[in-house]
């Protein structure tokens, strides 16, 4: 596979030689696709992939081993620009409401899927429906349900993991949606909701052809969908090969022919790799190569760094659960925190310190909403301490899932605390995410452990309504705020993108005010390749825009 | 070697005249001439010294991280250098001789009774009990110590908030014991059936002694020797044990400070500072090449063929 590799790379080098001494100057516009098409077209490279947790199916991935290669397989309705995340019309012709809650969706004609069948809007239709299904059990499902019907498609186990079985739903069908004819269908929802073509970019919301219902589980290891590539084989452990596929309808086409996933174990490896050019692109840099930015002169001008919609977040123990953690004892927590300091230190400067619970790649974000209760001031958090009252609950502890790499920062973020407030701070392991979230989720955690939130759309309400509201999927720590309840459903009616945003904005104010979870910092990812290849971007969401890529 | 072999062939020479000597004393003479002896006790001493009274050598606090001073290379504040959180390596790594001191003198102290207990039983009874015993030795033989110790460490893991310090190096203790116990057993039982035969034994018997009393004051003292020598060389390979399960995340955990967790973190910087890597692993061989030097002087001299 290497000696394939190698050759193509050789004649694509060549080609691209021939062409540039053709007509000049014509490398600049790398980003369009049509200037030098011809060179930058075809020509196959090797990515690094990790093993996907489930079968390839839209709806039931949350994970990025299996997310990024869906991402360059399936065409949604909508999709992100590449540079800004700003939504564009992909499947979609038009998406049309007058209300925020009844949205007419009307579709391109010629999309077609990799078996050869044409999309239709009972693809779609049919698809949200399976994935909001609650016997299916689909990790997406969530993302159904702001439309009309959702909960009569779910169901309660009485007895949690027990023998006993959850009845069947109610219905099967979401209420919500109606197929007008081929190319039309409506969408409506229970409460009006701003921003809902910005959700459908989303994987979740891919359409699914024929061929899927009949058998979802075979239909998993060879996934059929709608995008720029489709896969070819895919051989557990090893490799995810893909091609590209002929009859893509959309604008944006690959440039590559194929594409193959190489699945690692581990990220050092995969570097390592791609510093041999046995690799072409891996978009996890190690920590090792991220110590004085030593990727940077490990791969010059082969690497790049981007803030992505990710936020990092202290979340307390609900008082119901531990008593000792109140907005105020937050707020002296957060001034004890050094964010600059162990961002360098630990992250080596691949974080921006957080000054409010939006991530800035997002429309509507607003720089500092937290003041001065973000900064790092140890003397004003031992006396903010004191004005709370001191620290009643001993020890402060700061819990994280420990098969990831957050045993470094944890720490180093208990030190802050300790010498800033004189109270002793331990970071305490879980021993994986699983048993981790278990805890938070059955409210059996207490002191504070470690958040993050990556957005799954690029939309300021998808920072806050799903982790602060009142009964919120997410909301780790019960935050409860009637008048931040008010706010958000006051944005989410507004018509206007502007004046929604302002409203979100506001909303933001809110949880300031009582410090609901403790910001750290905003991720940025960090990517590297091979020499072979150019035009390496990577999207909002921390993936590479493979179909972007191309051979030198 | 010589000079004493001919000291104790020739009665009338020298001031040893007629003192019957035992074999430990034998044993120390010829210790107190051998230099590797003495280089091995020093370090030992340095390093038991470190584990019992760590701020003979540094006062500063392992515990104190300086976020804003992290990966400094050594120099006059920190002549070990700090580490990725900002700790004093040097003290980090005086602090750490405590726990692999701790591991390896107490499991090599429990598999030598336990080893030592099994062998003595199925030597000197004999017969069944000898089979049974046996085999059951057998079967833990036959189980790898890391791995045995890697699942054992994986199934009861650590609370950091709750386990107290003693508690996480003694589970060390008890795996390593589990899986370390069976060879002394088999060198126990071969050295008291060897020593089982003698006429001493066989008149200790006739006189009406009880198996209590022949195995206190004519077995055990004659059979001993092998095992404490062996014991001694293990415990250097049971240093290496701990600091490995340690290496892996399962042995010690933090609180704890170790040479081998220690090394763990370190290897993220290996390619950029050196250093942070360098001087934990470096106490560690010492501290390893130490006793196993220690093993080798005791068993020269505890070894009459050797003379």
């Amino acid at each position: 596979m290497r000696g394939t590799t190698r050759t193509v790379a050789v004649a694509g080098i060549s080609a691209a030689a021939l062409l540039l001494a053709g007509c000049g100057g014509g490398g600049d516009e790398g980003g369009s696709t049509d200037s030098g098409a011809a060179a930058k077209t075809g020509g196959a490279i090797t990515v690094r992939g990790c093993n996907p947790e489930n079968p390839l199916i839209a709806g039931n991935t949350s994970e990025t081993c299996g997310g990024n290669v869906l991402d360059v397989i399936t065409a949604k309705l909508v999709k992100y620009n590449v540079d800004t995340a700003a939504p564009e019309n992909d499947i979609a012709e038009s998406i049309e409401t007058s209300d925020n809650q009844n949205f007419t969706v009307k579709l391109k004609k010629d999309y077609k899927f990799h078996d050869g069948t044409v999309v239709k809007a009972k693809n779609f239709v049919d698809a949200w429906n399976y994935t909001a299904y609650g016997p299916n059990a689909q990790l997406g499902s969530y993302f159904f349900e702001p439309i009309e019907g959702y909960a009569d498609l779910q169901s309660e186990d009485p007895d949690g993991d027990g023998p006993q079985k959850a009845p069947t739903p109610k219905a099967k069908e979401l209420t919500g949606l109606k197929v007008v004819d081929d190319t039309t269908f409506t969408i409506k929802t229970t409460e009006k909701v701003s921003n809902l073509p910005v959700r459908l970019g989303y994987t979740a919301f891919s359409p699914q052809p024929d061929a899927f219902f009949a058998d979802p589980k075979a239909f998993g290891d060879k996934p059929i969908a709608a995008g720029p590539y489709k896969v070819d084989s895919w051989t557990k452990n090893a490799e995810i090969k893909l091609s590209k596929f002929a009859d893509y309808s959309g604008a944006r086409k690959g440039n590559l022919d194929n594409i193959t996933f190489k699945i690692y174990q581990d990220s050092n490896a995969a570097y390592a790799d791609v510093q041999a050019n046995q690799l072409d692109v891996t978009d996890e840099v190690p920590a090792s190569a991220q110590i004085d930015d030593k990727y940077k002169t490990d791969l010059p001008d082969r690497n790049l760094q981007k803030p992505v919609g990710v936020i990092q977040t202290i979340t307390t123990a609900p008082a119901k659960v531990d008593p000792n953690y109140g907005p105020e004892i937050r707020k002296a927590i957060s001034m004890a925190i050094n964010r600059e300091a162990i961002i360098k230190a630990i992250f080596n400067g691949t974080r921006e310190p957080a000054t409010g619970w939006v991530s800035p790649v997002v429309d509507g974000y607003k720089a500092d909403v937290c003041g001065e209760f973000c900064k790092y001031d140890p003397a004003k958090a031992k006396e903010q301490l004191a004005k709370a009252g001191g620290f009643k609950g001993g020890k402060i502890t700061l819990s994280y899932n420990a098969d990831a790499s957050h045993k470094e920062w944890t720490e180093a973020t208990c030190n802050s605390i300790k010498q800033a407030l004189g109270v002793d701070c331990v970071a305490t392991p879980v021993v994986d995410f699983s048993t981790f979230r278990t805890l938070i989720h059955d409210r059996k955690m207490k002191g504070m452990f470690r958040t993050g939130w990556q957005m799954d759309y690029p939309s300021i309400e998808n920072f806050l309504a799903p982790l602060y509201g009142t009964g919120a999927s997410s909301n780790d720590g019960d935050f409860s705020d009637p008048a931040f309840d008010a706010k958000l459903k006051e944005a989410a009616a507004a018509t206007d993108a502007a004046a929604s945003n302002k409203l979100y904005q506001e909303a933001e104010g809110i949880i300031a005010k009582d410090m609901a979870t403790i910001p750290l910092w905003y991720s940025t990812t960090t990517m590297g390749w091979s020499d072979k290849v150019t035009n390496v971007k990577v999207t909002p969401f921390g993936v590479p825009d493979y179909a972007g890529i191309s051979l030198k | 070697m010589t000079d004493s072999l001919a000291v104790s062939v020739q009665p009338t020479a020298g001031e040893d005249v007629g003192e019957a000597r035992s074999l430990a004393q034998d044993a120390w003479r010829s210790l107190r001439k051998n230099k590797i002896f003495w280089i091995s006790v020093t370090l030992i001493t340095a390093f038991v010294l470190m584990a019992v009274w760590p701020s003979l050598f540094t006062r500063t606090d392992p515990t104190f991280g300086d976020i804003n001073n992290v990966r400094d290379t050594p120099s006059g504040a920190h002549i070990f250098g700090t580490d990725g959180q900002g700790y004093d390596i040097f003290a980090r790594t005086i602090y750490g001789a405590r726990a692999s001191i701790i591991v390896g003198i107490l499991t090599s102290l429990t598999t030598l009774i336990v080893g030592g207990v099994v062998g003595i039983v199925a030597g000197f009874y004999g017969g069944w009990i000898d089979a049974v015993v046996s085999r059951i030795t057998d079967i833990f033989f036959a189980i790898p110590l890391l791995l045995g110790g890697i699942l054992f460490m994986a199934s009861f893991p650590n609370n950091p908030q709750s386990t107290p310090y003693l508690v996480i190096v003694g589970k060390v203790v008890l795996t390593l014991t589990i899986f370390g116990w069976p060879s002394i057993a088999r060198l126990m039982r071969s050295s008291v059936l060897q020593v089982k035969p003698n006429e001493y034994v066989l008149a200790a018997r006739a006189l009406g002694a009880s198996p209590l009393r022949i195995i206190r004051s004519h077995i055990l003292p004659n059979a001993l020797a092998p095992a404490i020598v062996v014991s001694t060389i293990n415990l250097g390979g049971f240093i290496v044990a701990e600091a490995t399960l340690s290496f892996l995340g399962i042995g010690l955990t933090p609180p704890a400070i170790s040479w081998g967790v220690a090394i763990s973190d370190a290897l993220v910087a290996v390619r950029t500072y050196p250093h942070i890597l360098l001087f934990p692993s470096l106490f560690l061989s010492l501290a390893v090449l130490a006793f196993i030097l220690l093993g080798d002087a005791v068993r020269d001299a505890f070894d009459p063929k050797s003379r």
